[in-house]
């Protein structure tokens, strides 16, 4: 087995037609363009249908609790920095139990890339309102007439004001786009976030690849698109509704997490001897 | 046998003055000179205000527990009076600063000498408030003969700013001069200091859990501030740095035991320190450890609960919480140390036995025992040896695919860490196979889910027995036959101790079982002395008996007689010797 094979022999059991298939597509495509050393890349996934990639993709892999992909990335990337560390999961996973991570990974500018599968609905608990879910949407806990009222939680947007230095939107839809902008993603040395517009066909009736194909627009050809511009970013992000920007919102540089630690400048964690430890000077200092 | 002499001072006062530092300084001094400390400090949960009081007491010989009855007292503020009046010895000295304490005579044993003593017109004008810590252990000194270079030689060692060091050494100076020339010295003091004495360390539980973690090879810890586990933290993100270890605060206990698991599973030793309550928000990643086997150390300072309950006092009633949080079913080490020497020790195992049988590891201490130093020998480290379990050997040729999860006769399967050649899986918080598949995300395995639920269950119990032997569970003190078994785990153990050597004394016959390793539990090795034992006194911390509860599952044996604390105090040695005799009555 060579370090770039990519397959394993398990056969998803996501339903026929769902958004996920064509993001795994994507997310090998587009390791297999980097031509990583999947021996030293780490994928961590949450739990839900999004989540279940992980156990199709032949990367290290480790599929987390529920909300939880983050903290377990930010312990791997922590523990050996010389990995390619990736995460992912759905809309739920993240912007729900995850939230508190979410915001606290970015602004942490941990090098770790995000994938989130946005279906704007749980899929694998059978089609609850999420996060994400639009105003009026009507689903198993929030049903008609009323459907949602909560104002949806727009992941662009939140992963701007946290700080994520790589922000993206990508859409199932538009493959080509999407390999590139997880390809892009993954080589940004800094948290990089990728929402990605994945229909699920299941449970959300509503946004659907028609609903989508007539809302999103390549964020590139847009007037004023700028990505090295904050501002910019945050008014294309605000767009949600005729039109759906997809694409680069935001790129910067900003120093790594790991990289502001002197203890990793010079080996990772994983790379320290740990015998023959002497604490006699810790000991000295209790005299 | 001689009764052991001891000599016990307590400071008390508002937050703010110093207190615990005026007591450490003692504890240092006479640690460094041939004696034994033990301290105690007590404090309530706010910044500014309350009662704060640090009690320390002194011997010849090595100390296991302490006893509130003081031969001196310091009082900085009225609150120190009114709670500790009642708890002096014969001939007990009192310093009070009658601009802070009114000492009603009436209160005080009959032959207590009363020192008023304005401290605070010694600190200099504009000058801090806690400097009349100095002026307190100046009067200390003149009152009792405690060696005055010794307090400024502790002084010298621990301030490094020369200015603030200077006016604390002028402050005390000049107390000391007043008193030696307008009070009568007492000259109490009843131990002789050693200068060149064998060295010591004055130590803590946290701080030995955190030294046996870095010389464990540990390298990363990720936690959330909960007293009285954060100590364990902050002495890794300061001191961790130069051995390489990184400390990450966590925007949660949730995120914390999580980051853990991803560091460990990628190959680095971690540890995380917390409280009931952070350890409640731990559970759920608990059992996520233990199927997808990735080890992970805890140290859990109790606290009085339920809830925010006391955060800064001592109880044992998290045994229960601990030995069986979790959804389903798994096995999990959790060791309770007794002692600094078991804080040490222990834990250096407990990394160990967390690599070699993959699993959850809890160290179940207390505030008491979390936060009181302590004179201990020097470690000896040279015998210490680290065992990471088994490992995966890369195989760049290797043809059969690595099985993560494979089962063995004694359930325990290599571990690869990611960047290993050969060693891509799946660890998973799933029920899975042998590769770590999900026992229902795939056809084949959908068909053989009963086979693999049930295979994969047993796998995680079939390391018990190896764990067993493996595992020095439970220590026996005392004659083999006695009138009395006590039986106990924890912080308990250093009051047990001393309470059993004054039972010897007075001629009573006691052993005691601790119970060091509460889960797995070791129910062979404590039948035999059960099955001896004329009466049992179970001692516990807590008001349901916990350990009781647990012995009984595991044995059916019930103990004859019980003594609970749970009023957010440490047990003290007479307490438990005046128990003893009552079940001998
Ligand atoms: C602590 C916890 N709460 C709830 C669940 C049940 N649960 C599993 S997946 C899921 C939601 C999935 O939604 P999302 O993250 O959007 O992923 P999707 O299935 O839509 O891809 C929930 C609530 C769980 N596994 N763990
Ligand atoms: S429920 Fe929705 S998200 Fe889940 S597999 Fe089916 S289509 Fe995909
Ligand atoms: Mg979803």
């Amino acid at each position: 087995m060579s370090a770039h094979d990519i397959n394993l022999s398990y056969v998803p059991t996501w339903c026929a037609g769902c958004g996920n298939y064509g993001i795994i597509n994507a997310l090998k495509k587009a390791l297999t363009s980097l031509n990583l050393d999947l021996e030293q890349t780490v994928l961590a996934t949450g739990i839900g249908c999004a989540s279940k990639i992980s156990q199709y993709v032949n990367t290290y892999r480790i599929e987390t609790l529920h909300g939880r992909s983050l903290p377990v990335a930010t312990g791997v990337k922590l523990a050996n920095h010389n990995l390619t560390v990736i995460a992912e999961g759905g809309d739920g996973d993240g912007m729900g139990l995850g939230m508190g991570h979410f915001i606290h990974t970015a602004r942490r500018n941990l090098d770790i890339t995000y994938f989130i599968h946005n279906n704007q609905i749980y899929g694998l608990t059978k089609g609850q309102t999420s996060p994400t879910s639009d105003l009026g949407a009507v689903t198993k806990f929030t049903p008609a007439p009323l459907g949602n009222v909560e104002q949806p939680i727009n992941i662009v947007k939140m992963a701007l004001n946290a700080g994520a230095t790589f922000v993206a939107r990508g859409f199932v839809g538009n493959s080509a786009q999407l390999i590139s902008l997880m390809a892009e993603a993954i080589k940004h040395p800094g948290f990089a976030v990728v929402d990605i517009l994945q229909p699920c066909v299941t449970f959300n009736h509503v946004n659907t690849y028609p609903w989508y194909q007539q809302r999103v627009k390549v964020i590139d050809n847009m007037e004023g698109y700028d990505p090295t511009s904050l501002d910019k970013a945050l008014f294309f992000a605000g767009l949600w509704g005729e039109q759906i920007p997809i694409g680069l919102y935001y790129r910067t540089i900003r120093p790594t997490y790991h990289e502001s630690l002197p203890q990793l400048s010079e080996q990772s964690l994983m790379q320290q001897k740990i015998d023959n430890v002497d604490i006699t000077g810790l000991m000295k200092e209790l005299y | 046998m001689m009764k052991k002499r001891y000599y016990t001072c307590l400071f008390a006062g508002e937050a703010g003055y110093g207190v615990m530092s005026a007591g450490s300084i003692i504890a240092k001094g006479a640690n460094r000179n041939g004696l034994w400390s033990f301290l105690v400090n007590e404090y309530p949960s706010l910044i500014q205000g309350g009662l704060n009081s640090c009690l320390v007491r002194l011997a010849d010989q090595s100390l296991s527990s302490y006893e509130e009855t003081l031969d001196f007292l310091g009082l900085f503020s009225q609150q120190g009076f009114d709670y500790y009046a009642d708890k002096l010895n014969p001939g007990a000295i009192v310093l009070y600063d009658p601009a802070t304490t009114q000492v009603d005579e009436s209160k005080v044993p009959e032959g207590t000498l009363l020192y008023p003593v304005s401290l605070t017109s010694f600190v200099p004008k504009g000058g801090a408030k806690i400097m009349i810590n100095s002026a307190m252990l100046g009067s200390f000194c003149a009152l009792t003969g405690y060696p005055k270079n010794v307090v400024i030689d502790v002084i010298k060692n621990e301030f490094h700013n020369a200015k603030i060091q200077q006016e604390n050494i002028k402050i005390l100076e000049e107390v000391y001069e007043h008193i030696v020339s307008s009070l009568p010295s007492q000259n109490v003091f009843p131990f002789t200091f050693h200068k060149h004495a064998e060295p010591k360390i004055l130590i803590n539980g946290n701080e030995a859990i955190s030294i046996a973690a870095i010389q464990a090879g540990c390298k990363f810890s990720a936690g959330y501030p909960m007293t009285p586990g954060s100590s364990v933290l902050s002495y890794l993100a300061d001191h961790g740095r130069d051995y390489g270890l990184v400390f990450k605060q966590a925007e949660d206990e949730i995120a914390a035991i999580n980051m853990l698991i991803g560091a460990s599973f990628t190959g680095v030793r971690s540890i995380g320190s917390t409280s009931g309550g952070g350890f409640a928000l731990m559970v759920e990643a608990l059992g996520f450890a233990a199927m997808a086997e990735v080890p992970v150390v805890m140290v859990n300072a109790q606290r009085g609960g339920p809830s925010t309950g006391l955060p800064t006092r001592t109880a044992q009633a998290d045994l229960n919480f601990v030995v069986y949080a979790s959804q389903g079913e798994f096995p999990r080490i959790v060791l309770a140390p007794g002692d600094i020497e078991e804080c040490f020790y222990e834990t250096f195992r407990v990394f160990n036995l967390a690599d070699k049988y993959q699993v959850p590891c809890i160290i179940l201490t207390d505030k008491y025992l979390a936060d009181s130093s302590v004179s201990h020998p020097l470690f000896a480290t040279g015998h210490l040896t680290i065992d990471r379990g088994k490992r995966f050997e890369e195989n760049v040729d290797r043809q059969e695919p690595y099985l993560r999860y494979q089962n063995t006769p004694d359930g325990i399967s290599t571990r690869a860490f990611p960047g290993q050649v050969g060693g891509r899986h799946i660890a998973t918080s799933y029920t899975h196979g042998e590769d770590g598949f999900y026992s229902s995300g795939n056809k084949e395995y959908a068909l053989n889910e009963p086979t693999v639920t049930k295979e994969s269950m047993d796998k995680l119990y079939n390391k018990l027995p190896s764990m067993e032997k493996d595992i020095p569970a439970i220590k026996f003190y005392g004659p083999s036959e006695a009138d009395v078994t006590i039986i106990a785990w924890g912080s308990t153990k250093g009051a047990i101790l001393e309470a059993m050597e004054q039972a010897a004394i007075e001629g009573i016959c006691v052993n005691f079982l601790q119970v060091l390793y509460i889960s797995p539990f070791p129910a062979t090795a404590v039948e035999p002395i059960l099955q001896k034992a004329k009466k049992t006194l179970l001692i516990e911390g807590n008001k349901t008996g916990q350990l009781g509860g647990i012995l009984a599952a595991h044995t059916g044996y019930k103990a004859n007689h019980s003594f609970f604390k749970y009023n957010s105090r440490a047990f003290v040695p007479s307490e438990i010797l005046a128990k003893i005799k009552e079940v001998l009555l």
